[in-house]
């Protein structure tokens, strides 16, 4: 306003005049600003935009605080394109303000638009690289684009300027995209060294530590999240499933209670409570639950083996044999479901489709379980020899096994009675 | 030579009543031309033309969309919960879970595919398996307003006799006529179905009632059915309820109702069933309207008691014997619902509806070899629109065995049967989202909710293909037109609340 100052007495009566106003002008800038400001972060959205229009009337439209902030109302709202404009537009009116380029490469990622994105976020980068947001939001739309080598790079960059859970939890995710749990563990743990009450980085860290088999770490972890936050499903859901792994199924039960009322609509919930009753010996339970689990989603086939195995409790042999067969449909290459199907076929007097399916369990893993059902099925046949060899086979991969490997408590009894059957001294 | 000795005029009431209504029409018409004047034909030729356009209009209840748009008869916005069938789920709060799970869903609330109101709108659904309700879509071109619907009746039936008019019902000399009770119930009869010229026939309805003394139950009932037709629906309370007065028939009865159904006052259509059930214990279309009525508002567990009391007093019901079979059905009891509909087979009720339904009960029991039989003469009996729906079924009998080929070619037939079968577009989606093809899916739910704007599932499966391609705002928009078809739905409103998270971050 000054630059034109003193030119002469005309100007400088003119430079006095609209001084006086512009200082008037440029301080209810400031304060129409701050209004905003408060309204937005005290959620109040509804007079926030009135006042936001009122001022974008008055500047005809140039003021960057109000379009910004109009911005983050609208996306909001899930108005993301009308927001990148906004933001746009802001930028145009400051090029030079990083937040404004920020915000435009974050609508376009939510647009899905993740290579413009990343170009804005290069744009971003070339005027402040040490601002860890623009490389988080790289690592992200690198993450959705699938190429996680660079993702991670960038998420890591992130870290090192200013570490945050966020980036944390995003870093597993990619790990974890690229079946690398090992490391996913080691973003978490380093995420939780920050905060240690996270409950997602717990819940995160601890799901990664049952993919790697520690189970113990895992749990720990997972009761820690529980404590945290009790109400969150998929924590329950998890930990859940490792106490009915311990065989404590009233615990399980008495938590998945807790998980339902949240979300009823969980198919492996239904799956997890029905086997627990199943463990129960609650049959009726069982079926009603797992079939609950098997109408919210008719593609698991998880929860078909698990019918299976439950009609074949109960005797129902011609139902057990219609659902392993859909859940061997669905996952062809899970070799136990053969071993279910073969002793499923032996209960209804086909042997011959029952060697069939053991022989193709065989073929996908050779498992001391599958050779022992085999020869018991075939003794029950009376085809003598063909069983005895399966049950040499047997003996073999058995006591291969390590001395501290969990045996289920039907194997040994099995064991002892074919070997009398067969004259075998097992000792 | 047969027919040479007989008494013509004998001749026509024999063929009249053994319901060869065309033959004794001829008769009547070659003998009318000989003498115009000869009462005893023209009544008969009256009756015979009314009997072949006759419309057994106590059942219909059909909103038409011009109806629905010119609705004067406001409504309450927000009416009481129970109290409108607009909303029907209001009333289900507090009743049996399953029942408002029903409602829902969408499923057909009934088992019996009938000329059905607006509220009740059938069928549509991922679950939606038995009833396959007629009329569900508009395949068919529809009338605009329902006066609409008796005109194209009534020019289709003309074209029969068009060249010589019968009776042209806007010169006829109406008092002439009212003096004489016998031809004026004739020919009030001929205007309201034949001719459809309810202005007219209330002309004569009011003349005649005027003349009984405003005391003849049946002239009253006419009046108000011309008021009905005419849609001044307070005049035809008016009237039914005075013809009631005269003589509590049940047809005045379920045409009053009918006037409450339409003015959507389902609750005060219960209490005229209910006194007139008093009277007359054993009708059994008050039991059935009663029952119907209860289904529109989701009462469901009522409307099953009467339809177990109807099938105690007429054991062959079709409309109440599918009604429990669809109930049972869903109530996961599959063979106590094939017990009812192997009853309706054995009664002779043979379609393919019916042994499609017979196939879900023989799946759901665990009679698999039944079932694909079942499906087989279904198909074979079906045509094209309920061949879709079969075809539907048959696609989700093969996702439950874990067969996706045989399902996508199912859906696949479905929509070749059919083309504007939504849902079976829509469980293309999704199988085409498990094989991977994300485009395809995508173009796939685009169509079911095209074609069926009233199924939150594609929009539903929309917004989660979004979302998971990272394309929020669609997500968003998709998600919140799902919550605005079917309020309440818990996915929608979880995936909703995932999106703010993901927009509220700064």
């Amino acid at each position: 306003m000054s630059s034109k100052a003193g030119t002469s007495g005309h100007h400088h009566h003119h430079h006095e005049a609209t001084g006086g106003n512009s200082w008037e002008r440029s301080y209810r800038h400031v304060r129409d600003n701050h209004r905003i400001h408060l309204e937005y972060t005290n959620r109040d959205f509804d007079s926030c935009l009135a006042h936001i229009e009122e001022a974008l009337e008055q500047s005809e439209g140039l003021a960057e605080y109000p379009l910004y902030v109009k911005a983050l109302i609208r996306r909001r709202q899930g108005k993301i394109q009308e927001s990148l404009q906004l933001f746009q537009k802001a930028t145009a009116l400051n090029p030079a303000n990083v937040s404004n380029l920020k915000q435009v490469g974050r609508s376009l990622m939510l647009l899905g638009k993740f290579r413009s994105s990343m170009e804005v976020l290069e744009e971003a980068k070339r005027l402040d690289p040490r601002d860890w947001e623009v490389w988080h939001d790289e690592g992200i739309c690198n993450a959705k684009a699938r190429s996680y080598e660079k993702a991670v790079e960038c998420l890591e960059r992130a870290n090192e300027i200013q570490p945050h859970d966020t980036t944390y939890l995003a870093l597993g995710g990619v790990h974890k995209a690229m079946s690398k749990h090992k490391r996913a563990v080691q973003a978490y743990s380093q995420g939780l060294k920050q905060s240690p009450g996270n409950p997602e980085l717990l819940t995160a860290c601890g799901l990664a530590y049952l993919r790697i088999d520690e189970n113990y770490k895992a749990f720990e972890l997972l009761l820690k999240a529980i404590s945290v936050d009790p109400k969150n499903p998929n924590t329950i859901l998890a930990t859940c499933s490792m106490i009915q792994e311990h065989a404590d199924l009233d615990t399980a039960l008495l938590k998945y209670r807790v998980a339902a009322v949240v979300n009823p609509n969980s198919s492996q919930l239904w799956n997890n409570v029905g086997m627990c009753f199943y463990g129960k010996q609650k049959y009726i339970a069982s079926i009603a639950c797992l079939k609950r689990a098997l109408t919210i989603d008719p593609f698991d086939w998880i929860v078909n083996y698990n019918l299976g195995l439950v009609h074949l409790s109960t005797g129902q042999h011609a139902s057990a044999f219609h659902f392993m067969s859909s859940s061997i449909n669905l996952k062809p290459e899970f070799p136990s479901s053969y071993m279910y199907l073969a002793v499923i076929l032996s209960k209804l007097g086909d042997v011959e489709n029952s060697r069939a399916a053991y022989n193709k369990a065989l073929s996908l893993k050779s498992d001391y379980l599958f050779e022992l059902n085999y020869a018991a099925t075939l003794y029950n046949f009376d085809l003598l020899e063909e069983s005895l060899a399966h049950f040499r086979r047997f003996e073999e991969l058995f006591r291969d096994q390590p001395n501290n490997a969990p045996v289920e408590p039907d194997v040994p009894t099995q064991r002892e009675a074919l070997a009398r059957a067969h004259g075998i001294d097992i000792e | 030579m047969v027919g040479q000795g007989l008494d013509p005029l004998w001749l026509a009431q024999s063929k009249y009543r053994r319901r060869k209504y065309q033959e004794c029409v001829d008769i009547c018409t070659e003998n009318l031309h000989r003498n115009p004047y000869d009462e005893s034909f023209w009544y008969l030729k009256c009756r015979a033309l009314t009997a072949i356009d006759w419309l057994d209009d106590i059942e219909l209840l059909d909103d038409t969309l011009g109806d629905q748009l010119l609705d004067e008869n406001a409504i309450a916005q927000m009416p009481r919960p129970g109290t409108s069938m607009n909303r029907p789920a209001t009333g289900a709060v507090g009743t049996a879970a399953g029942g408002q799970v029903r409602g829902r869903t969408g499923r057909p609330a009934s088992g019996f595919a009938r000329p059905s109101s607006s509220a009740l709108r059938p069928g549509t659904s991922l679950e939606r398996a038995l009833g396959t309700a007629a009329g569900r879509r508009g395949t068919t071109a529809r009338p605009v307003t329902s006066s609409g619907r008796f005109v194209r009746l009534g020019t289709a039936s003309m074209l029969d006799h068009c060249g010589d008019e019968f009776i042209d019902s806007d010169k006829i000399d109406i008092r002439k006529y009212a003096k004489k009770p016998g031809l004026a119930r004739a020919l009030n009869d001929y205007m309201l179905y034949v001719d459809h010229n309810p202005k007219r026939a209330l002309e004569l309805c009011s003349q005649c009632t005027k003349l009984s003394d405003y005391r003849d139950w049946w002239w009253k009932e006419r009046l108000g059915k011309c008021y009905f037709q005419l849609g001044m629906f307070r005049d035809a309370e008016k009237q039914f309820l005075s013809s009631q007065k005269n003589c509590g028939t049940v047809l005045a009865t379920l045409d009053l109702c009918k006037v409450y159904m339409k003015m959507d006052q389902p609750l005060k259509a219960l209490e005229a069933y209910e006194k007139s059930l008093k009277e007359h214990k054993t009708s059994v279309s008050l039991l059935l309207g009663m029952s119907r009525c209860h289904d529109s508002v989701n009462n469901f567990e009522e409307a099953l008691s009467l339809y177990k009391r109807v099938t105690q007093l007429e054991p062959s019901n079709v409309e109440a014997l599918a009604c429990l079979a669809n109930d049972h059905f869903y109530n996961d009891q599959p063979e106590i619902a094939l017990r009812f509909y192997r009853r309706l087979l054995q009664m002779g009720v043979n379609n393919a509806e019916i042994w499609n339904n017979v196939a879900l009960c023989c799946f759901y029991s665990s009679q698999y070899d039944m079932t694909i039989h079942c499906f087989e003469k279904a198909l074979a009996l079906a045509v094209d629109e309920g061949m879709a729906d079969v075809w539907y079924n048959v696609g989700h009998v093969a996702i439950a065995i874990g067969d996706i080929g045989l399902a996508y070619q199912a859906f696949k037939i479905a929509v070749s049967v059919d083309a504007s079968h939504a849902e079976s577009y829509n469980n293309l989606g999704v199988l085409e989202l498990k094989r991977g093809s994300f485009e395809q899916a995508r173009s796939n739910f685009q169509v079911a909710e095209r074609l069926a704007p009233e199924l939150h599932e594609p929009k539903y499966n929309s917004a989660l293909i979004a979302f998971d391609a990272g394309d929020y705002e669609e997500s968003v928009e998709m998600a919140n037109s799902a919550l605005e078809t079917l309020p309440g739905h818990e996915d929608s409103s979880d995936l909703l609340r995932q999106l703010e998270k993901v927009l509220s971050l700064l």
